[in-house]
């Protein structure tokens, strides 16, 4: 399987039938009923996958064939502690209407603690986030290893029903 | 016959900050309205809010360049009101040496590079010459003193503060820093020469004053009322009450700082971001006030040191108490160089001044308000901060020194938009021979 | 040769003024090569003066403070065409100074606070006779018109300002520093064990060691090295006030990365002992910030 930038999405476009979304999550994303108002949102989400946990979890739910919404661009860093804050924000001040941030489990970082890093910036972050009026929840830290490729598409697809209900980022260029 | 006039000063120079006047004259001749039009401000009271309470020294000192100092320390006297907070006594001398070396090299700064360049040159001397730059010209000994005292005061106000534009070093419970016994010697040793030159600015500020007499006495004098601090009767610029003065030069109140609320208000006119503070009792615009060195000299009994004394007493003696005439604060502004540099060297002599202990090491935020209030060069200076348990400031209120002044201002203007443009009294000044043309 | 040189001042504190002012007896060293063409600050040429210049025949200008009204607009990009070199004088010019945070609030907001809601004020009314309206957003004067040289400070020291201007009037380049205020700091720094923070008032500042080593948030370690270390020197944790280090464009995200690397503590203890990111993390550069740049967008688009 191709590991390269963008080939991880699966093919499947929105409107998949539920029984064929991996198994034993809370299916709501692509089949809840669109509200009164509501436009066809797609969401853009950034997502940093660190190497050799995450990234190779999401080529695993790739050649799993597990389903996960196609809103995600995927950047490839060796680990997340590799990700300053700075990076995060430039993406949302560019118009991502979310990113994320995926790692090794604690204790299981490549580098040791690169991804303990991570977890302290991304809670100041996200604070600093809120005071400055910007909604917190359009970033988001999870772990998903090389082998959890349903964590790992779990994670995806509640990040982008998570973005849907927050709306576009406001500084959006449209 | 003539239309409706309107005279634009696009901007007023020579004052920190932003201000246009707008005059408007008219079709018979008559001064309908004199505009001070402050152009700008920045919202502080607003983006204080959500600040750790012990860091509003340092967000609070920039809302003024030339006397960040009396921010600085009105700030922490607010905080340490709010948590119930009493710094050391040397840390107090500390803040009140910081506060006189600031006054000083304000004072000195104000009079030779803001007002006395119409002074030397002249009102109807070309404006294009009417600056410091000309002084260093045409006057160098005179400029070469007047760039020396200013030195000293920042100076030393660098050497309490940390650095004099934007200090640093008070903090709730008293300073960060102690003054070593080496700067306090240096200092020290320059004070004899400070002393002399700020006593040839007195007999230079008398002459200039005895040769515009007729001008003073004349242009801008229409009577207002006054504010200053005072401890005793003694003319104080740290810590006192605050004595508000009627025209007619009796004292109607006594009040503390923490009062304040009773007999300030703030009246937003159509046209000024910055607000004209008054007389709250007796209204706008009656109440109108003026804070500053003249106010204060007029406020107060005496001054608080003897050869400032000498020099309030010469005042009153020419022109009397209360003193109406605007171009009074000049002289007045003389007067309190005097008692700064004097407060200084007494101040330098103290041993407590070097002391190691200069902040208490108990210093616990809690929910409350608390009004800090300093004289700034310029007037009465409050801060007044409410926080939450957490010392996080959630609501500010300032009455920033020179909104004192900004309804005095736009009286004296158009008492002398009327004298000039309807009576032609400038014309039938006695004015002297420039010293510089 | 006498070069002619323009100081404005758009909303600002007159504090690079002063510093210039501060240079004391250098002054009558570095007056007598200049021509002052306008300086309200201290000299009376008027508005009108300026706009009837030439364009690009002023040899310096410098331009001190940051648009918080469109008459500060007007006047920033007259200088902008009057002047050969437009200096960036001071942090509010550079990242738009402390007033920057302000931006964490609407103008509405700001305006409520000042005139409508302010305690001591009787009759709330937002001015409007010759008054210039304010803008919605404090901005970097560098995003609103091209600036030749960046010199910040808050202020810039006056060793800074005559090193720039001697460096501009003999046609030599001027650098900004490569370093950071931990390079000039006198404070004896050793391994980082950073397991609580203080707050400023608390305890008692070992004037020896490091701040940041003692748990104070001192931002010296990201922030350019070009005040010769003045807070630090006396005991008062740097806040950060001349902007970054060069090239990083987001201060307080650079610290946001820094703290979550060398802190010794869990992340919620972290994120507890700064309960004002905003406050804690940025101070004269807000205005600059990702975050602010994206409120303004998302304000803009609201109208």
């Amino acid at each position: 399987m191709l590991l390269r930038f963008g080939r991880i999405r699966t093919a499947m476009p929105t409107g998949v039938p539920k029984s064929l979304t991996a198994a034993g999550h809370k299916a709501t994303s692509t089949q809840r009923p669109k509200a009164k108002g509501e436009t066809d949102f797609e969401p853009r989400v950034l997502a940093f996958c660190c190497n050799w946990c995450s990234y190779a979890g999401a080529d695993l739910a790739g050649t799993s064939r597990r389903q996960m919404p196609p809103n995600v661009r995927i950047i490839r860093v060796n680990c997340t502690g590799r990700v300053d804050p700075a990076f995060i924000l430039d993406a949302l001040s560019q118009g991502a209407d979310g990113v994320l941030i995926s790692g090794c489990h604690p204790g299981d970082c490549h580098y040791t603690s690169g991804n303990l890093k991570m977890k302290s910036r991304f809670v100041l972050l996200q604070k600093t986030l809120e005071e400055a009026g910007i909604e917190p929840d359009r970033i988001h830290l999870q772990w998903a290893s090389a082998a959890e490729g349903d964590v790992f598409t779990e994670g995806i697809t509640s990040m982008v029903e998570r973005i849907k209900a927050l709306g576009p980022n406001p500084a959006r260029k449209d | 016959m003539t239309g409706e006039k309107i005279v634009k000063i696009e901007p007023v120079t020579r004052l920190e900050g932003h201000g246009d006047i707008t005059i408007k004259i008219g079709k018979d001749g008559k001064v309908k309205d004199a505009q001070f039009n402050v152009t700008s401000t920045r919202f502080f009271e607003k983006f204080l809010e959500g600040r750790f309470a012990e860091e509003a020294p340092k967000l609070a000192s920039r809302i003024c360049g030339i006397c960040p100092e009396p921010h600085h320390l009105a700030a922490v006297r607010a905080v340490e009101a709010a948590w119930d907070v009493t710094p050391p006594a040397s840390a107090v001398k500390l803040r009140r040496l910081l506060i006189n070396a600031k006054q000083f090299s304000s004072h000195a700064l104000h009079f030779f590079a803001l007002a006395a360049p119409d002074f030397l040159v002249g009102p109807f001397g070309d404006p294009g010459k009417r600056n410091l730059v000309t002084i260093t010209k045409a006057l160098p000994d005179v400029s070469k003193m007047a760039l020396q005292m200013m030195q000293f005061g920042q100076e030393l106000a660098a050497a309490i503060g940390g650095t004099a534009i934007h200090p640093v070093t008070a903090i709730p419970g008293g300073m960060l820093n102690p003054f070593s016994e080496e700067k306090r010697d240096q200092f020290l040793k320059r004070v004899t020469d400070v002393k002399q030159w700020t006593s040839d600015t007195v007999s230079l500020a008398k002459k200039i004053m005895d040769d515009y007499m007729d001008a003073i006495t004349k242009l801008a004098v229409g009577p207002t009322y006054y504010i200053g601090t005072h401890n005793e009767g003694a003319l104080e610029i740290y810590d006192g009450n605050i004595r508000i003065m009627d025209p007619d030069g009796g004292i109607v109140e006594d009040i503390k700082p923490k009062d304040y609320r009773k007999y300030f208000a703030e009246y937003v006119p159509e046209h000024s971001y910055a607000t004209h503070v008054y007389y709250k009792p007796v209204g706008y615009p009656a109440g109108v006030w003026r804070a500053g060195s003249l106010a204060r000299i007029n406020v107060v009994d005496r001054m608080a040191t003897p050869l400032a004394q000498e020099a309030l007493q010469e005042l009153r003696a020419k022109l009397g108490r209360p003193i109406h005439a605007t171009f009074a604060y000049h002289w007045a502004r003389i007067v309190e160089l005097v008692q700064a540099i004097e407060e200084i060297e007494g101040l330098l002599n103290d041993s407590q001044i070097v002391s190691k202990d200069v902040k208490i090491l108990d210093v616990k935020p809690k929910k409350g308000d608390g009004v800090g209030c300093v004289e700034a060069p310029r007037g009465t200076l409050i801060h007044h901060y409410w926080t939450d348990e957490r010392g996080i400031i959630t609501k500010a209120n300032m009455i920033v020194a020179t909104n004192n002044n900004i309804g005095g201002i736009e009286k004296s203007l158009m008492e002398v938009a009327k004298q000039v443009f309807e009576q032609k009294a400038h014309q039938k000044l006695k004015l002297p021979k420039p010293m510089i043309s | 040769m006498t070069k002619r040189i323009a100081m404005a001042q758009l909303t600002s504190c007159w504090g690079c003024d002063q510093s210039l002012l501060d240079l004391h007896l250098g002054l009558l060293e570095l007056l007598p090569e200049l021509e002052i063409v306008y300086w309200p600050a201290v000299v009376d040429f008027k508005l009108k003066d300026l706009e009837s210049m030439p364009d690009e025949s002023i040899h310096i200008g410098l331009v001190e403070g940051s648009c918080r009204t469109e008459d500060d607009v007007r006047l920033l990009n007259i200088m902008r065409a009057k002047s050969k070199i437009l200096v960036a004088w001071g942090v509010c010019s550079c990242y738009g100074g402390i007033h920057g945070l302000a931006n964490q609030w609407d103008l509405d907001e700001l305006v409520d606070r000042k005139f409508m809601k302010a305690d001591t004020v009787t009759d709330p009314r937002l001015p409007s006779e010759n008054v210039p309206p304010f803008v919605s957003n404090v901005q970097p004067n560098v995003d609103v018109v091209d600036f030749n040289i960046m010199l910040p400070g808050c202020p810039p020291t006056s060793k800074n300002t005559i090193e720039a201007l001697s460096a501009i009037l003999s046609g030599k380049p001027f650098d900004l520093p490569e370093k950071s205020v931990c390079d000039q700091c006198p404070k004896v720094k050793q391994d980082k064990h950073i397991t609580k923070f203080h707050r400023t008032h608390e305890g008692r500042i070992d004037p020896n060691k490091c701040l940041l080593d003692q748990g104070y948030l001192c931002l010296g370690f990201a922030t350019i090295g070009f005040c010769g270390a003045i807070c630090p020197t006396v005991n008062s944790p740097c806040k950060g006030c001349f902007g970054p280090v060069l090239r990083v464009k987001d201060h307080g995200a650079k610290i946001i990365s820094a703290l979550g690397a060398i802190a010794e503590m869990t992340p919620e203890e972290l994120k507890d002992s700064f309960p004002d990111p905003i406050g804690s993390f940025y101070f004269t550069d807000y205005a600059a910030s990702y975050l602010s740049r994206m409120r303004n967008k998302a304000r803009s688009k609201r109208k």
